[in-house]
């Protein structure tokens, strides 16, 4: 599988970019995905998003579903596409260190 | 060719969102419209099939418009979309349309033009020697099947879709092109029980089916899937958690459990079980859509597996042309062939058909009691002749 360089370490992706190991994740992870992303600069409300994703993950072992994700952070679904232009599962959990979303998508 | 520089220039993947146009949705179908169709929309009087593939439809204005519908086999190429539109600008002033089922549709507005349109479709034949444009697919006889992606582009196919479609297309190419059938015989192809398109509810259903539970990837699956996601994703409860020898998180598969869906490989990359002797094809028949005469019906597994014999599926195409010969034999007018079957008894359809009942065909899912037998009604057949006298019953 081919690697990014973040700062000097190498991190294993897959070919759409979502890191393998949720555990190789760091800020700067995050913030290297957010240039990829068009994000200029990942404010405090993105930290929130991204935080709450990774506590979910780290406490069931899955991405949230849409609306808790809407419903915890206060966030409506328009804005979180404003943050992440890509949305919540391509951009918000590939920031996030989420393992990639699957099933019919 | 350069890239589009259209009125908002190249995109640019610095500022992604600049310039960016969304939710514009389709475009409206009225202004693709042929004249003759705009102007009689909504006014249609009847409609009559001239032939196999060319149909009349007249409106209350007195305009009549003609319609040929070939073939078209769904997987095509841009050249191949080329070709189309020529034969739209040639005979129907740029128009054209597909319909539900793949087909293409030209329409003319004068019998001339149709004779013309008719002999040039004829006339057009790939290399190999296949009609590009097979005219045909009206009434009581087998249109195009509704098919799925096979090895052509998905992840979960447990065969393949495109060529077993072809093969089964050439068997029943003179349904296609005649009208020879007591009703309309809906055949329909998926190539997993995803089950996208048509294939639970077609009058013949093909279906790939795995029969060998998944390989389980200890190393990754924590990584890569949401154990949650894998372990609710399974119909039959056979997937719980587990840790691996160095404590890593994991799933484990109750083997004996597993029908085998690849619903979990759907959700979780590391539970692989595609298998090339293990995969293959199984038959459903007697599905309807349609409100007519009778409710609309699920269709039924009549066949278990077949195997994927790569690239021309000579098991299959023989089952279901057995199939369709049975019902083109025995049924009534408009009756499909699930109409056919609930008529004369399942008993009685696997007797005609020729095919052989086996374990696998009765239900033992949740709701299964509902499709056992609570009655003495039934019809003696061979089988149960065989089946009487082997437990030394009555001769």
């Amino acid at each position: 599988m081919p690697t990014i360089n973040v700062n000097g370490a190498d991190i294993e992706v897959d070919e759409d970019g979502f890191i393998v190991d949720p555990d190789s994740w760091n800020e700067d992870v995050a913030k290297y995905f957010a240039a990829q992303e068009g994000i200029k600069e990942l404010n405090d409300d993105h930290w929130k998003m991204i935080n709450y994703l990774r506590d979910y993950y780290k406490q069931f072992q899955i991405a949230p579903m849409i609306r808790k994700l809407c419903k915890e952070t206060g966030m409506s679904l328009k804005y979180v596409y404003e943050l992440f232009p890509s949305g919540p599962a391509k951009g918000a959990c590939k920031l996030a260190g989420l393992p990639k979303p699957t099933g019919c998508v | 060719m350069g890239l589009s520089l259209g009125k908002n220039g190249q995109y640019n993947p610095d500022k992604p969102t600049e310039d960016r146009i969304t939710d514009i949705g389709p475009r409206h179908f009225w202004q693709y419209f042929p004249p003759a169709i705009q102007k009689n929309y909504g006014k249609w009087d009847h409609h009559e099939i001239l032939e196999p593939g060319i149909l009349v439809h007249v409106s209350e204005t007195g305009d009549k418009v003609f319609t040929v519908r070939c073939g078209g086999c769904r997987f095509m190429t841009v050249e191949n979309v080329r070709e189309i539109c020529d034969i739209a600008d040639k005979y129907c002033n740029g128009f054209v349309r597909f319909t539900t089922r793949n087909n293409i549709e030209f329409i003319v507005d004068s019998p001339e033009k149709l004779e013309a349109l008719k002999n040039d479709l004829l006339s057009r034949k790939h290399v190999s020697g296949s009609y590009k444009f097979p005219i045909g697919g009206t009434g009581a006889g087998v249109t195009n099947i509704v098919h799925t992606q096979g090895y052509i582009h998905c992840h979960t196919p447990a065969t393949d879709a495109s060529s077993m479609v072809k093969s089964v297309m050439d068997s029943l190419f003179d349904y296609f092109t005649g009208m020879t059938l007591p009703a309309q015989v809906r055949v329909s192809m998926a190539c997993c029980l995803n089950m996208c398109g048509a294939v639970h509810c077609s009058d013949i259903a093909l279906l790939g089916y795995h029969r060998k539970p998944p390989v389980i990837d200890h190393e990754y699956i924590d990584a890569l899937c949401e154990l949650p996601l894998v372990i609710a994703a399974c119909p039959v409860g056979a997937i719980s958690p587990a840790k691996t020898e160095s404590g890593k998180k994991t799933v484990k598969i109750k083997e004996e459990r597993c029908m085998f869906c690849g619903n979990c490989y759907t959700m979780c990359q590391a539970v692989p079980l595609s298998d090339k002797l293990g995969d293959g094809v199984t038959i459903l028949a007697g599905g309807k859509l349609s409100n007519r005469i009778s409710e609309p019906k699920f269709s039924k597994v009549v066949v278990p597996w077949l195997p994927n014999n790569f690239p021309r599926f000579p098991e299959v195409v023989e089952h279901v042309k057995k199939i369709i010969e049975a019902y083109a034999a025995n049924a009534n007018k408009y009756e499909r062939i699930g109409d056919w079957a609930e008529r004369i008894g399942w008993e009685k359809f696997f007797e005609k058909c020729g095919l052989p009942f086996t374990e696998h065909l009765i239900d033992d899912y949740r709701l299964a009691y509902d499709t056992f037998r609570t009655s003495t009604q039934f019809k003696y057949t061979e089988a149960a002749w065989a089946v009487s006298k082997s437990v030394g019953g009555i001769d």
